[in-house]
């Protein structure tokens, strides 16, 4: 073939050189970089100490805001958890997208909303909502259980999870699940809020903070065979900066994803606390249950990550 | 007005049309399914519309937008093939630059005509089959199973091959929330006819090298309706005196209908309006002119459908509506072809025009054109597979986009309790039944109120031989309504240990439960 190709202009050849060696210089990239299975998850700060304050705070009363406020203020405040400048994610449960609220299948919106008009208060450098549904879209969910509208009024962001930015971590503590694939930014945010519903579920008898986790990781499904080690092997892995269980309306029966209003029991009630362990077991009593007889609280206990004895520690009840 | 003003302003018109065909068509969504604009395209079809109320017995809405086409036709003639159609600019635009030397024979214009007539024929008896070859609904199918799901699989593919990257994490998210999330949505979807869609997108496009719009010219049965309809415009060419006889029109003549045997003169039939010989004519040799009062049907053409030709066409797909017959769907439904929600209340193979719009806007990608699972009568229309997507229960965006109320329009709650198959536990491949795996996803994502998977607790052996207590799942048929969230979230690999069938008649009218 003749050439009459100047020297400064690529020939075919040589551009298909410069992609490939493009190409495999992007692929070393990841290598070095975020590869699919990192050494270690980044460890999120510690909130501030209890100090003086509730281990665990629990608020009755009928208007859902005002309780949570009520809540917060009684562990310390918002501020123990969320610096200036923090990156927060907020995770509810927003597990279907053909319930509204009151179902009591997703998380109370008003719960939602004033915990990240606090983050923001607290001087958070931005607030992010989401969860992964497994019945319907994420859009749609996020508008459905009412969240949606109530976040970004509130000034945060919804966000829908990119498959893009699930990756496997190790589990380094695990003792069932050695690897989860788990959404990045849930691992990197500076402050993690776990927000779930408290609500009936056939295999785990109930869903709470521990349960709630599993809208972070890809393939939910293969917690089930042993759901107790395994959800406790993910709580070690995402440790949650703070947990606040919505018990405003609580799902009797049929849960998760309910549809009968007669399952739904008006219970009023929002707990707080950094120990999502310690959450978890007082809101079982709300369920006749104790944290012992939840299989992942259970677990979750044994392995050091919090604590199911409630004598122990300084619970505070207000009624609002 | 100058002439050049015609191909430009046929050229932006060409392109606007494209543009807003392909704005609706990744604008609407399961979330903005846009009932009343959404479907617009399939509506102004004359063929699609016509070929469904004919079939379906029934007089569509449609017919009125259809009927603008028409009556555009009836002035100018086929406007919609050179200014409007997004198939027919696509073919123009993807074609090679210089035309095909050898002209072939004209006899093959005869096709879509033909083409026509059995299409007509067999909606007068049921059957929409031939509507797979409607110009909208082939676009539209193309579309919907294979451009834009292989656009988001390399547009997602490049997202992850750069969040590798984590300096890029803030301007990918920013990209990713504003742009693919609201046009892609979170839900690769997949499609067992995509690549054969695009192989045969990839062939029309191909057949331009042996002449330009070959499919507009020969096979197009749209094409073949407004050819007819444009026998009788009122607006029509002209050749006048003052033509040189240069043969410059009749080169560039993207249908090739100029003749220079017959003075250059052409078959409004053939010509789809789009002005270039008048534009290109050095002499004002020829224009479009209005022809009342001396107004008469074109002249017939040597490839114009005979009369026993037309007769025999008729016969043909008559007898082909008859084999139809001997397929056995006719006998029985498959039992895993199941039909979107609340198509089993109309005579859905009679309506269904095979556009794609439900296969388009479905969120969980779970509707599938079929290919010949339900017989060669259901080519290409939807079929629910549990397995790649659900019926999610907060839609109802399919009788919603539906053009012809081949899936009807049910309120949200009606749709609800449409009941679509029936689901089925495989008891040997099941993890609790089969192997005493704890597992309750089906129970747990089954959406009805009052969960229409039971589970029972049961005291079983372990793998130690210890005694275990585990909760094995069963069916109430009275609740299930198939919309197969079971099937798609069930953990087994491959083939689920729950699945979805056709529905059970044993609830049929009449029948004491």
């Amino acid at each position: 073939m003749e050439s009459h190709v100047r020297s400064s202009e690529l020939t075919r050849r040589q551009f298909v050189r410069l992609a490939m060696a493009a190409g495999f210089g992007a692929a070393l990239t990841s290598c070095a970089g975020n590869g699919d299975s990192a050494p270690a998850a980044p460890v999120r700060a510690e909130p501030s100490p209890v100090g003086d304050n509730a281990y665990l705070a629990v608020a009755r009363g009928a208007d859902p805001g005002a309780i949570t406020r009520t809540a917060l203020a009684a562990i310390g405040g918002i501020e123990r958890f969320v610096k200036s400048g923090a990156d927060v994610i907020i995770k509810p449960n927003i597990c279907v997208d053909y319930r509204t609220y009151e179902y009591g299948a997703t998380t109370n919106p008003e719960v939602v909303a004033i915990l990240v008009e606090l983050c923001l208060g607290a001087g958070a450098k931005r607030v992010r909502v989401m969860d992964k549904p497994f019945g319907g879209s994420p859009d749609s969910a996020y508008a459905r259980s009412g969240i949606g509208q109530a976040v970004e009024a509130a000034g945060g962001t919804m966000e829908v999870m990119n498959g893009a930015k699930f990756r496997t971590e190790d589990i380094p503590a695990g003792q069932d699940l050695a690897k989860v694939k788990v959404y990045q930014d849930i691992l990197s945010a500076d402050v993690l809020i776990d927000v779930p519903i408290a609500k009936h579920h056939s295999l785990a008898r109930l869903s709470l903070a521990g349960k709630n986790l599993f809208g972070v990781i890809s393939r939910p499904s293969q917690m089930h065979a042993n759901l107790g080690q395994r959800t406790a092997d993910l709580v070690s892995l995402v440790r949650p900066t703070l947990t606040v269980v919505d018990a405003v309306r609580t799902l009797m029966a049929h849960g998760p994803t309910g549809g009968n209003l007669d399952d739904v029991r008006l219970s009023n009630t929002i707990i707080a606390s950094h120990d999502i362990v310690a959450a978890d077991a007082y809101a079982a009593t709300l369920f006749d249950l104790t944290g012992d007889q939840i299989s992942y609280v259970r677990a979750a206990a044994e392995m050091g990550l919090g604590t199911l004895d409630l004598e122990s520690v300084k619970v505070e009840e207000i009624s609002v | 007005m100058s002439p050049r003003i015609w191909r430009r302003l046929r050229r932006a018109t060409q392109i606007l049309a494209l543009l807003v065909f392909l704005a609706i068509f990744a604008y609407t969504n399961a979330q903005r399914p846009e009932r009343f604009w959404g479907d617009v395209f399939a509506r102004l079809d004359p063929l699609l519309m016509v070929s469904a109320s004919l079939a379906g017995r029934v007089m569509l809405g449609g017919l009125a937008l259809a009927a603008a086409v028409v009556v555009l036709t009836f002035l100018f003639g086929r406007v919609w093939c050179g200014w409007l159609c997004p198939l027919g600019s696509m073919l123009e635009w993807l074609g090679p630059r210089r035309s095909a030397r050898k002209a072939l024979p004209e006899k093959l214009r005869l096709i879509k005509y033909l083409l026509l007539t059995a299409i007509v024929t067999a909606a007068l008896l049921g059957n929409q089959t031939l509507l797979v070859l409607d110009p909208i609904t082939i676009l539209n199918r193309t579309m919907a199973t294979a451009v834009w799901p292989a656009l988001r699989y390399a547009i997602v593919a490049t997202e992850e091959l750069l969040y590798q990257v984590p300096a890029l994490w803030g301007p990918l998210d920013a990209i990713h929330g504003a742009v693919v999330q609201p046009l892609f949505q979170d839900v690769q979807p997949v499609f067992g006819i995509g690549v054969l869609m695009a192989f045969l997108f990839a062939g029309l496009v191909a057949l331009n090298w042996l002449a330009t719009r070959f499919w507009c010219r020969y096979l197009c049965p749209l094409g073949g309706l407004l050819g007819l309809l444009s026998r009788l415009s009122l607006v029509r060419r002209e050749v006048s005196d003052d033509c040189l006889g240069c043969a410059v029109c009749s080169s560039q003549c993207p249908t090739g209908t100029i003749n220079p045997d017959d003075g250059y003169r052409s078959d409004p039939a053939e010509c789809i309006v789009c002005y270039d010989c008048m534009t290109d004519c050095p002499s004002e040799g020829t224009g479009f002119r209005w022809q009342l009062p001396a107004w008469r049907p074109a002249r017939q053409h040597d490839y114009d459908p005979s009369r026993r030709q037309l007769l025999g066409v008729l016969g043909i797909s008559a007898a082909g509506v008859a084999l139809a017959g001997v397929e056995p769907i006719t006998a029985r439904q498959p039992a895993t072809m199941i039909r979107p929600p609340g198509a089993d209340m109309v005579d859905f193979s009679a309506l269904c025009v095979r556009c794609g719009a439900c296969v388009r806007v479905c969120p969980t990608q779970g509707l599938q054109p079929s290919l010949f699972e339900g017989g060669v009568q259901n080519l290409l229309t939807p079929k629910l597979v549990p397995r790649l997507g659900y019926c999610s229960f907060a839609c109802n965006a399919c009788g919603q986009v539906c053009p012809t109320g081949a899936i009807p329009l049910l309120k949200l709650e009606e749709k609800r309790q449409a009941v679509m198959g029936l689901a089925s536990i495989n008891r040997d491949r099941c993890l609790p039944w089969a192997y005493n795996i704890p597992c309750i996803v089906c129970e747990e994502a089954c959406p009805v109120a009052d969960k229409a998977i039971q589970l029972e607790e049961v005291r079983a052996v372990g793998a130690a031989g210890e005694s275990i207590l585990i909760q094995r799942p069963r069916v109430l048929r009275e609740l299930c309504v198939g919309c197969g969230i079971c099937e798609f979230q069930c953990p087994m690999g491959g083939e689920a240990a729950i699945r979805v069938y056709a529905p059970t008649d044993v609830s049929t009218e009449g029948a004491i439960l």
